[in-house]
């Protein structure tokens, strides 16, 4: 099917698809998940959360693609159900890229697909992840990124304020605000000497109007930059995330596709929510084009995925993309603790490295669950990249990885219920230096002597 | 002997019924039992409340998941309905815990944990008004007005939409409404800090947090 005959069947699915009450296509979209685990025999083990079962994967990426065409996605303006043959979304699958270039210049990096235990180390896209941000420490926070070695792009984080006032969406406090933090992003790689680093988001756009006040080459996100367009949990989308995705084609612009299942949610436990990933990137290459896919898995009362469903979700949604697709996937660790604890950054770890076996370039990190502003900072993301890269240089495999994050997980798992929220980045860092505290530093450092000790094979980091 | 008004037959079936989600059988054990007798409210207090608060209690040790839980406030919605059918025809009112008109704010979508908050409270007894997602101020007071409501539950997920919450709290300063409604809040971009920054009556992390804090501002 041709881009905008895609576009136009999108639209006229969301007008003439079957009407049904938002309740009515959960419970259905719930039913059918569980009867395609138990048709497609999909298990879980709470003491494998890294399985090594290429048939699983399979079935697993199987289950997904059926659960999109039963049940379809749902357009929560209309109430209308949009269906996909088979056919079509294996036509769309096989349109998308396999590589995209991110950024542009000498800071141009190339993204692409990567297999299970892929040899060779993920990007690693990364910064606030769309957490909230005061407005007065937003730059030397988005420079605490992009100074890092180890990040190849900057995300943005969302702003709480806009010279002191509450920022509104769908009014013009919205659009300045965008296009402010914009600007700072694009300040903050300049600052760092990578003015064509890829900015992957405008976070605190929430409406399309504010995504697409982004749009400005000079001092706002260029083609070569991205904007994410998001589902709902789950398999739900509205005019206004698809209002983005003409201006984003008409611009040039990289789409990200951001899923958020909820593992507890619609989806249910870790098997369904693996199933209901697959199905969400499958309907973000349908609907939004995407040319690269941000998978954020959401624990239902703690915003984490750092736990054992977490990491099982992460780990078979990811082998059943790299193995059926060719796409370029992201995946993201949201963390209990926050910055200036070792409980982040095993955290961290234990998702870095299951993300890197399992085929996804990095996206990330969310600390605190995003519960406490500024809690998030540029050690623990460069961090992230450093342990991707060296599970790829240490030849990790699926299942010295489960072991690994299982070791990891006996570090941290107490703090689910009381977590170390730690120190917002104002206290992490200094913030004219932009660099971290010896505290923060030394965190880092004890726990990369204990993953080296666990068996993952480091260079020389920035805070060493 | 036992104060119980509820037979064990019906007490069993409706509850099962109500925990599994069956909205139609959920209905038809509801009609059979005041058919033959069987006090209305005497199903909410000893059955459909108890059920729903277990199923509540399941779901936040996640022994359940959010659609069980969505179906059981399903079929208990669906049983009060018929209960209260019965009321009216009898001329006697349905006793509810307190009335909350609860919603997201202006300009946010994400409605999964009012969602959790509306099925808690329903499961405590409370009677729910429920306006939806991207609710303005002023809707969210005429529903108050209108549904003669105890307290107002604004949510907000993002921090671009909270200042929706700010709007409710000033509406009701605006209108002199504040000594009527308790006007609380929750959702991921607010604290405590920001509920007392806009004077809002109270702040509550958590779905069973949100019930608390109304049992709380209701005097019990």
């Amino acid at each position: 099917m041709f881009m905008t005959d895609r576009l136009l069947e999108i639209y006229q699915r969301s007008r003439g698809g079957e009407f049904m009450k938002e309740v009515e296509y959960d419970l259905k979209l719930s039913r059918r998940v569980q009867e395609l685990i138990q048709e497609y025999e999909i298990t879980y083990d709470p003491g494998l959360v890294c399985p090594s079962d290429d048939a699983m994967a399979d079935r697993v990426f199987e289950a997904g693609l059926q659960l999109l065409v039963d049940v379809g996605a749902y357009h929560l303006d209309t109430q209308r159900v949009m269906k996909f043959s088979k056919a079509e979304v294996l036509d769309a699958l096989r349109q998308a890229p396999d590589s995209i270039r991110l950024g542009e210049g000498r800071d141009m990096v190339v993204a692409k697909h990567r297999g299970v235990e892929d040899p060779n180390p993920p990007l690693n896209l990364t910064g606030p992840a769309g957490q909230a941000c005061s407005e007065e420490y937003y730059l030397p926070n988005l420079i605490s990124y992009a100074q890092e070695p180890y990040v190849h792009a900057i995300e943005s984080g969302a702003t709480l304020t806009f010279n002191g006032y509450d920022i509104m969406a769908g009014t013009l406090m919205e659009v300045m605000a965008v296009q402010r933090d914009a600007a700072t992003a694009r300040e903050a790689v300049r600052r760092v000497g990578k003015p064509g680093m890829h900015i992957g988001d405008a976070a605190t756009g929430m409406t399309a109007v504010g995504k697409m006040a982004a749009s400005e080459p000079r001092n706002g996100l260029r083609p070569c930059d991205g904007r994410l367009v998001a589902q709902m949990c789950e398999l739900k989308t509205d005019d206004d995330q698809l209002n983005r995705v003409p201006h984003l084609l008409n611009y040039g612009s990289h789409i990200i596709n951001l899923m958020t299942p909820l593992t507890g949610g619609v989806g249910g436990g870790p098997r369904g929510v693996a199933i209901v990933s697959v199905a969400e990137t499958l309907f973000g290459v349908m609907a939004y084009h995407a040319t690269y896919h941000y998978l954020s898995i959401t624990h239902i009362k703690r915003a984490n995925n750092s736990d054992p469903w977490g990491m099982y979700v992460l780990s078979m949604a990811g082998q059943a993309m790299s193995r059926n697709s060719h796409i370029v996937w992201t995946d993201d660790p949201f963390c209990v603790s926050g910055p200036v604890t070792d409980e982040l950054l095993y955290e961290v770890a234990g998702h870095a490295m299951l993300g890197s076996v399992c085929g996804y370039t990095q996206h990330g990190v969310g600390a605190t669950g995003g519960f406490e502003p500024d809690h998030h900072s540029g050690l623990e993301a460069g961090f992230q990249g450093e342990v991707g890269i060296a599970a790829t240089r240490s030849g990790i495999t699926r299942e010295k990885a489960n072991e690994i994050a299982l070791a990891l997980l006996e570090k941290y798992a107490d703090t689910f219920d009381e977590p170390k929220r730690g120190k917002p980045f104002q206290e992490a860092y200094d913030v004219k230096s932009v660099k971290p505290t010896q505290e923060w530093q030394d965190c880092y450092r004890r726990v990369k002597e204990e993953l080296t000790a666990l068996g993952l094979e480091f260079t020389e980091g920035p805070w060493d | 002997m036992s104060d119980e008004k509820v037979p064990k037959k019906f007490k069993d079936e409706l509850s099962k019924s109500i925990a599994g989600g069956e909205v139609a059988a959920a209905e038809e054990v509801t009609r059979k039992a005041i058919s033959e007798g069987v006090d209305p409210l005497a199903l909410i207090q000893e059955v459909i409340v108890p059920t729903l608060t277990e199923v509540g209690r399941r779901f936040s040790e996640l022994e359940i998941f959010l659609p069980e839980l969505m179906a059981a406030g399903q079929a208990g919605n669906a049983c009060s309905e018929v209960v209260e059918g019965a009321l009216l025809q009898s001329g006697e009112d349905m006793q509810s815990r307190g009335s909350i008109v609860l919603g997201t704010v202006n300009g946010d979508i994400h409605d999964i944990g009012k969602n959790i908050v509306s099925s808690l409270f329903q499961a405590h007894g409370y009677k729910v008004v429920d306006v939806g997602k991207d609710v303005s101020a002023a809707d969210f007071i005429d529903a108050a007005e209108k549904n003669k409501a105890d307290i107002i539950g604004a949510s907000a997920l993002m921090s671009i939409t909270r200042a929706g919450c700010r709007e409710v709290a000033d509406l009701l300063r605006e209108l002199g409404l504040e000594e009527k409604y308790h006007f609380i809040i929750g959702g991921g971009s607010t604290d405590q800090n920001y509920a007392n920054e806009i004077g809002a009556d109270g702040y509550a992390e958590t779905a069973a947090g949100a019930v608390e804090l109304a049992n709380s501002l209701l005097g019990e």
